[in-house]
């Protein structure tokens, strides 16, 4: 053999060895797709939802599930490169509306997502989950349950202050009173990056934004009314600050994790959080779920104004997956009530679509008259076009809690981004 | 007998793998990330429309991307100060016969081999407002001096830059040590004898001669600092408001919680500009003092 020839095998050797060492040479492995094998990227908490399900859809379809999950920050980082890159899984979690880069509004007109339409499912979702799930119309988002934000409060802490659970607006600020008269913190505030402070936006917006005008988000899209010069926005905030003087004090210093331990351990009396929260602050005290109860944040003093938070989590179809059949069918198979019920009680959640009513949902059970009757709205990020009206609503917020920027300075860049669009 | 050239030329061909490798894995992503940073990519498959110097204007027009870059140079020159002249002082104290100098040693070192990560949660409890460090603080008599460390933004930074020296100053004593070890003990008696003290060696014969290693301290300081990321994102996630944010957070929420990873390279790009130079006027100002003995 010659050296150049020697040379030149060497070489495509070598190259042939590295290439195949860095995945550009596909295997038998990957080809996931022609073997039946269905993979999945979810959350956390919905691999814990899907922990007692998928087994059942395996054995019943002959499918072969891949399920992998990572906390919902970090898979939402991960998520747009996969499909970018074109490794994305069949079936993946997306966020409502148009909040993030990989919320289905967005994934969904990009063209990333499998329209999931003439499903049967579809038919049980409300209208505004419609919304949070479709893109002109087609729908791309699965619902698997939804999460409420909720007061959670120590049920011994309030006993002895011998408060009840406040229904109005008056009521909220008299328990604030007699509780701060008790030696605790009455609302436990864990600010420290701003993701507890946009709960309490959300909480008073529902009643007193988009609960007395549902159509409100439609005409700030259409430009016929913004943040800055609309009365109830300014209220909204101004209600905020009002309960300034309750809360743990120099809260931007304050992580969300320290509040709820607060709380748990009866050092203050109540935090707002989102329901999948609830685990972590049971989990604090030695009593579990019995010893605190929730109730919806009153923002007005008439109580059937009160309107509940929520938001749904949305499963999604890769619009490039080979296993379009066995996905359905898997969607299927979750939207039967029975697989409905397993999950919402498995991780506490609220019902997504309308096909069960007799959920075992203890600690929610004081806020499920909202949803039976229809007293709900998204969470306001939800709605809006884009991520970074809430990206600046998390650190400007804070600014206007410290007193450095005032409501109508924080309404205004609320603004800004919010008329940017949707990229 | 020789071998003929080609012959000689031989093994190198065995270097191609890692070059390819090196060349797919760092070469092509630093060229691709520059060229990002003239293109308003949003991590879609359709693609990027090249937009010129457009991201670099918008970093000069947005309030907050200045902010960051203001934020960074104040947190790597502080940094860099206080880390190295603590340095030093922990160094030359613990350059004498002091019997507990290894185990002092140990424990100034110890918090540099843990992740960042780590000490961002460790910190961002002890800093709580009523947290270990105010409670010490009021149970000293010195209740006046506690304060939302994290939570006001005149204090966060300042927060910030002390839990970075915190975790570091034993790696920079630990090279002032190594230079300490290098400067020959006769110089010090020489200088002795003919008269000078303490001060007066320090200055005329010990720091001079700690020159080498001083470029070597503030290159990597300020190189680290001038991208730190971890203990921020932890910490204060860039708060409160935008006390905190540095260019790296800010190359990190706009690629990844906003998808404009355009925008996102141009920081970048920024960054790496800043970092380069601040290093090179730091080399050149700190070797021009460098003396050898």
């Amino acid at each position: 053999m010659s050296p150049s020839t020697k040379r030149t095998l060497a070489v495509a050797l070598a190259t042939v060895l590295t290439a195949a060492g860095c995945g550009f040479v596909n295997s038998d492995d990957e080809d996931a797709g022609a073997s039946g094998k269905v993979s999945a990227f979810v959350s956390t908490e919905q691999q814990l939802g899907l922990s007692s399900l998928h087994p059942k859809f395996e054995q019943s379809a002959g499918v072969t599930f891949d399920l992998t999950a990572a906390p919902t920050a970090d898979l939402n980082e991960q998520l747009r490169v996969q499909l970018t890159s074109g490794t994305a899984a069949d079936i993946f979690r997306v966020s409502p509306g148009l909040s993030s880069p990989v919320a289905v509004g967005v994934l969904g007109g990009q063209g990333e997502l499998a329209d999931l339409s003439t499903a049967d499912w579809t038919k049980s979702m409300s209208a505004d989950m419609r919304g949070l799930a479709s893109v002109d119309d087609k729908v791309y988002g699965f619902p698997v349950g939804q999460n409420a934000i909720v007061m959670a409060y120590n049920k011994k802490v309030f006993a002895e202050a011998g408060v009840e659970p406040p229904r109005t607006w008056s009521e909220l600020l008299t328990a604030c009173d007699r509780l701060r008269a008790a030696g605790v913190v009455p609302i436990s505030a864990g600010f420290t990056g701003g993701v507890y402070l946009q709960f309490w936006v959300y909480a008073l917006a529902a009643s007193l934004v988009y609960g007395p005008e549902a159509d409100l988000n439609d005409r700030m899209l259409a430009g016929e009314v913004d943040f800055a010069d609309h009365a109830a926005w300014t209220t909204t905030f101004e209600k905020f600050l009002a309960l300034r003087e309750y809360m743990t004090p120099q809260a931007n210093g304050v992580s969300s994790d320290q509040s709820t331990a607060d709380v748990a351990q009866g050092r203050a009396a109540m935090q707002l959080m989102v329901s999948s929260g609830l685990p972590a602050l049971f989990d604090g005290s030695e009593g579990g779920a019995a010893d605190f109860g929730v109730f919806a944040l009153p923002a007005t003093d008439d109580a059937t104004e009160t309107r509940l938070p929520v938001a749904p989590d949305f499963l999604a179809v890769n619009k490039n997956t080979n296993n379009l059949d066995q996905v359905n069918e898997f969607l299927d198979f979750l939207a039967e009530p029975a697989n409905v019920k397993s999950y919402v009680e498995t991780l506490g959640m609220l019902p997504a679509l309308d096909v069960v009513d007799d959920a075992k949902l203890d600690s929610l059970e004081p806020v499920l008259s909202y949803v039976k009757d229809k007293r709900t709205t998204p969470f306001a990020n939800y709605l809006w076009p884009n991520g970074d009206t809430q990206q600046r609503l998390l650190q400007s917020g804070q600014q206007l809690l410290a007193d450095e920027i005032g409501i109508p300075d924080l309404l205004g860049q609320l603004d800004a981004e919010f008329d940017k669009g949707t990229p | 007998m020789t071998l003929g050239r080609s012959r000689q030329r031989f093994p190198y061909w065995f270097l191609v793998p890692a070059l390819v490798v090196y060349g797919v894995v760092v070469i092509y992503p630093t060229i691709a990330g520059g060229v990002y940073a003239f293109t308003d990519w949003t991590g879609s498959r359709d693609g990027a429309n090249v937009t010129g110097l457009a991201n670099f204007g918008a970093i000069l027009e947005d309030p907050d991307a200045m902010a960051a870059l203001r934020n960074t140079v104040v947190l790597a020159v502080a940094v860099t100060i206080v880390q190295t002249v603590l340095g030093l002082g922990l160094a030359i104290t613990l350059h004498t016969r002091l019997a507990t100098r290894n185990v002092l040693r140990t424990l100034f070192f110890l918090p540099a081999v843990l992740p960042p990560v780590i000490i961002g949660f460790l910190w961002q409890y002890l800093l709580t407002p009523s947290g270990p460090v105010n409670e010490v603080l009021g149970n000293l008599g010195l209740g006046g001096l506690a304060q939302n460390w994290l939570g006001d933004s005149s204090v966060a930074l300042w927060s910030v830059v002390g839990v970075i020296v915190w975790q570091n100053v034993g790696l920079t004593m630990i090279i002032y040590l190594a230079g300490l070890e290098g400067i020959p003990v006769e110089l010090n008696e020489a200088a002795a004898i003919d008269g000078a003290g303490w001060w007066r060696r320090l200055r005329g014969v010990t720091l001079p001669l700690l020159m080498p290693a001083t470029t070597i301290v503030v290159s990597l300081t300020l190189i680290s600092s001038l991208k730190v990321f971890d203990q921020v994102f932890v910490m204060t996630g860039g708060g409160p408001g935008y006390a905190t944010e540095t260019l790296s957070l800010t190359m990190y929420k706009e690629a990844f919680v906003s998808g404009q990873f355009g925008y996102s390279a141009a920081v970048a790009l920024v960054l790496t500009m800043l970092v380069a130079a601040f290093a090179l006027v730091q080399l050149g100002a700190t070797r021009r003092f460098e003396v050898r003995t």
